[in-house]
């Protein structure tokens, strides 16, 4: 692929914490203020494809009206929204069963859009599918988007309106680097490293299994936006062998350090690792609880009234099969 | 890059994009679409020529056209001096259509060819030629270390600068179809899109089902070729089935010329599938004696020759990578290659003023023409002297041919006459961003008039003349 040293994803879409601080609270400032000025933030995709916010509110009647159901979701409780799409992300490509590299691009997507988005302006659903499809086109894993929308119940029609948008949002750069890759490449260095004989190789493999299976993690994070692939690779390739014990993993990355001119030292690496670890424990999946408190909150800025979806849901479901609604359930109440 | 992005566009029914650009006219056509020339009007470029790669929607219920995706995702990636420059992407919202605005390119190999075929009827020069390969070795090397495959080179996507900064330096375009090694290889039929199978590699003639960077170098050896002889190398006459239809004609032209492959020079031959399955066409009659040189007109000993026939070697684990062609004795021998292809360093030296491209001037961004047909384009070099006299400035009137080395007028001189004109009919007011000129018939102003996108408010009435 691609050089990464020369990619746009190095050098436009890695951040400091307090740069994603900033843009949070950016979009979450921008759509406080919309749901202020309009009562709703949901953003329409109008039928020249282009995107409009909702018509400001008329009269004082309706203004008190709205204002009284409409209350903005805090940034703690976007992110809380956005981590659980990013779940049911990693479950349609599972499903799917899509590779690994398209799941993190879709990923990288959804993360990188939801840097320019509040999740009140854009619903999570239909951009998680949309960086699903686009994702595919990208990684050559052409699948239409009928066939997406079917597989998951979904009408595709709101795939075909996003794409645009998701692209623009993401400036065009849909070359992403995921560390799955970088993985393969230090399972690769290391069976030179260590000039593995055949049971180490085997056991390499598991460092490797347990290695991309702690990448799924990272994944959900906001690791991704904060450091380079390799990193989050050696990372993954640390704790995967802390827990298998395969190699030393100090001289190894003293060895990586030796034969690379590289323009880090072996404490900043740690660092990051160090940073990458802490990421993944403090990562944390809302609770049902709370999702189902922010939705009630989220559906009023969407401009949906959450009693009349309660009744339709209440419809669809008597009417459909039981493995419709078991559909349903993966897409909970947050539609 | 891509404008508008958050911006809540609702109230305005103009793509703004389009008022950046004085629209000139269409200058290609694709199976991905058209390709149009237009000028920028800010201040800061102002004149500055851009061409505007218009892809067609795709398919009903594909989205956005997987060809545009891939070509801007691959140009957003890269930037090298031999690599064309994508400046911009637009979005036209109505139709999901994209809009990739380049850095504009006044001529290209299969002009250039052309011109001397047909017009100089004498061999391009030697510094020409061995500076165009020079340059285009050089960009392919940067794509190649970048793990990208073109896939699609042939002259006409190989594009040479006209006058300017960048005079005469080459640029590879149309990426297409251009891959990232990883990514899973599909036969190019899958795509959908029809490339010319002339530049194509024995080993995809013969079904090998992976692509590599040798691909490129072939083409690039059968455009060295024609750059010496003014004709396409391997002419073969194409079969038109889908898909991916086995190629016989075409493999007999390259074994006419470079001789049967054999096993023992291209060992994986055995491997590939046409080889196997049509072994009777294919193995049946045998052209012993290779003549390329005969073909090429040059001397087996030559390093032109010893490099042309290293880029045409069979075996594609064999055949000379980029990097290593840079590397050649032809390009250390004189005339050394120079960056500016059209025009040799030495003084005194002839140099041939190339056509400017064809401009089809009633065709507007949305592909549709007016009743009058496109006036035909004289060939011939640039601008004529009636040109400095304030007579035309519209490049799709007849004009006569250059009479010996007459240099163009600078851009600046048709820029301010272009603004003067479009004041004076339009009073002004041109929201559409279409220039208007002087001495173009009615029809076609009438034309220009109604041109709209889709979602466009009509006109104002004060701009009918």
């Amino acid at each position: 692929m691609a050089d990464f040293q020369t990619s746009t994803h190095r050098a436009k879409w890695i951040f400091s914490p307090q740069q994603l601080v900033e843009k949070y609270r950016a979009a979450n400032q921008r759509a406080k203020q919309i749901l202020e000025k309009c009562g709703s933030t949901l953003m329409e995709v109008d039928v020249d494809g282009s995107l409009s916010y909702p018509e400001p509110r008329m009269t004082e009647k309706d203004n008190a009206e709205k204002h009284s159901r409409a209350k903005p979701i805090s940034i703690e409780e976007e992110q809380c929204i956005r981590v659980f799409y990013e779940n049911k992300l990693q479950e349609v490509c599972n499903n799917f069963r899509f590779p690994h590299k398209i799941q993190a691009t879709a990923l990288i997507y959804f993360k990188r859009f939801y840097l320019q988005w509040s999740v009140m302006e854009h619903q999570p659903k239909h951009i998680m599918l949309t960086c699903i499809y686009a994702a595919c086109k990208i990684e050559e894993n052409h699948v239409s988007a009928e066939e997406l929308g079917k597989g998951i119940s979904q009408d595709h029609q709101m795939i075909l309106n996003y794409e645009m948008i998701v692209y623009q949002s993401l400036e065009f750069d849909l070359i992403v680097y995921a560390p799955y890759r970088s993985v393969e490449g230090f399972i690769n260095d290391m069976e030179e490293f260590c000039n593995a004989g055949d049971d180490q190789l085997e056991m390499l493999k598991t460092l490797q299994d347990t290695a991309r299976f702690e990448v799924d993690k990272m994944m959900l994070t906001d690791a991704p936006l904060l450091f380079p692939p390799g990193q989050l690779a050696l990372a993954a390739l640390r704790t995967s062998n802390a827990l298998h014990k395969v190699i030393d993993f100090d001289s190894y990355l003293r060895g990586i350090f030796s034969h690379q001119n590289s323009m880090h030292t072996i404490s900043e690496l740690s660092e990051s690792l160090n940073a990458i670890d802490s990421w993944v424990s403090k990562y944390r999946s809302p609770s049902d609880k709370e999702l189902k408190h922010i939705d009630r909150k989220l559906r009023p800025c969407w401009g949906h009234s959450s009693h009349d979806e309660g009744k339709k849901r209440e419809k669809k479901s008597k009417h459909k099969s039981k493995k419709s609604s078991n559909e349903a359930q993966n897409m909970p109440s947050l539609g | 890059m891509g404008d508008g992005s958050g911006s809540n566009r609702s109230n305005s029914n103009k793509p703004e994009w389009l008022q950046q650009y004085d629209l000139i006219g269409k200058i290609g056509e694709g199976t991905y679409g058209l390709v149009f020339l237009a000028r920028i009007k800010s201040q800061t470029n102002r004149g500055k020529s851009i061409a505007i790669k218009k892809f067609k929607q795709s398919k009903d219920g594909d989205g956005v056209s997987p060809t545009a995706i891939r070509e801007i995702m691959l140009l957003r990636e890269i930037t090298h001096e031999n690599v064309v420059k994508l400046v911009n992407v637009h979005i036209n919202h109505t139709d999901m259509s994209l809009y990739l605005a380049f850095d504009y390119a006044e001529h290209d190999l299969y002009e250039i060819i052309r011109h001397h075929r047909d017009k100089v009827n004498q061999p391009i020069n030697q510094y020409t030629v061995k500076s165009l390969l020079w340059q285009l070795l050089n960009g392919l090397n940067y794509l190649h270390s970048n793990w990208i495959i073109h896939r699609d080179l042939k002259p006409s996507n190989i594009l040479v600068m006209g006058e300017g900064e960048e005079h005469g330096f080459v640029k590879i375009a149309d990426f297409g179809l251009a891959r990232i090694y990883q990514a899973p290889l599909k036969p190019l039929s899958d795509n959908g899109v029809v490339v010319t199978i002339w530049y194509r590699a024995p080993e995809l003639l013969l079904g090998a089902k992976h692509y590599t960077s040798a691909v490129d170098m072939w083409a690039v050896g059968c455009i060295f070729a024609e750059l010496l002889t003014l004709k396409p190398l391997f002419q073969g006459a194409e079969v038109k089935a889908t898909p991916n239809p086995f190629q016989l004609d075409q493999l007999d032209k390259i074994f006419k010329v470079l001789g049967h492959p054999t096993l023992e020079k291209w060992p994986s031959l055995a491997n590939l599938p046409h080889w196997q399955q049509d072994t009777q066409h294919i193995q049946g009659h045998k052209y012993e004696n290779a003549n390329l040189y005969s073909v090429v007109h040059l001397s087996p000993k030559s390093p032109a020759y010893d490099l042309l026939s290293k880029m045409l070697e069979y075996d594609p684990r064999k055949r000379i990578t980029a990097v290593q062609a840079l590397e050649h004795e032809y390009f250390k021998i004189e005339p050394q290659p120079g960056r500016n292809a059209l025009v040799p360093c030495q003084p005194g030296e002839t140099f041939v003023n190339y056509p400017t491209r064809p401009v089809d001037t009633t065709t507007d961004f949305e592909g549709t023409t007016s009743m009058q047909p496109s006036q035909p384009v004289s060939s011939g070099a640039a601008v004529s002297g009636s040109m400095a006299g304030g007579h035309v400035s519209n490049r799709s009137v007849p004009r006569p041919m250059n009479v010996g080395g007459m240099q163009r007028i600078p851009h600046q001189t048709m820029q301010a006459y272009n603004v003067t004109s479009q004041a004076g009919i339009s009073g002004g007011m041109n929201p559409g961003g279409i220039p208007m000129q002087r001495g173009v018939p009615q029809q076609q102003l009438r034309r220009k008039d109604q041109m709209s996108m889709p979602g466009y408010p009509p006109q104002q009435k004060s701009r009918r003349i």
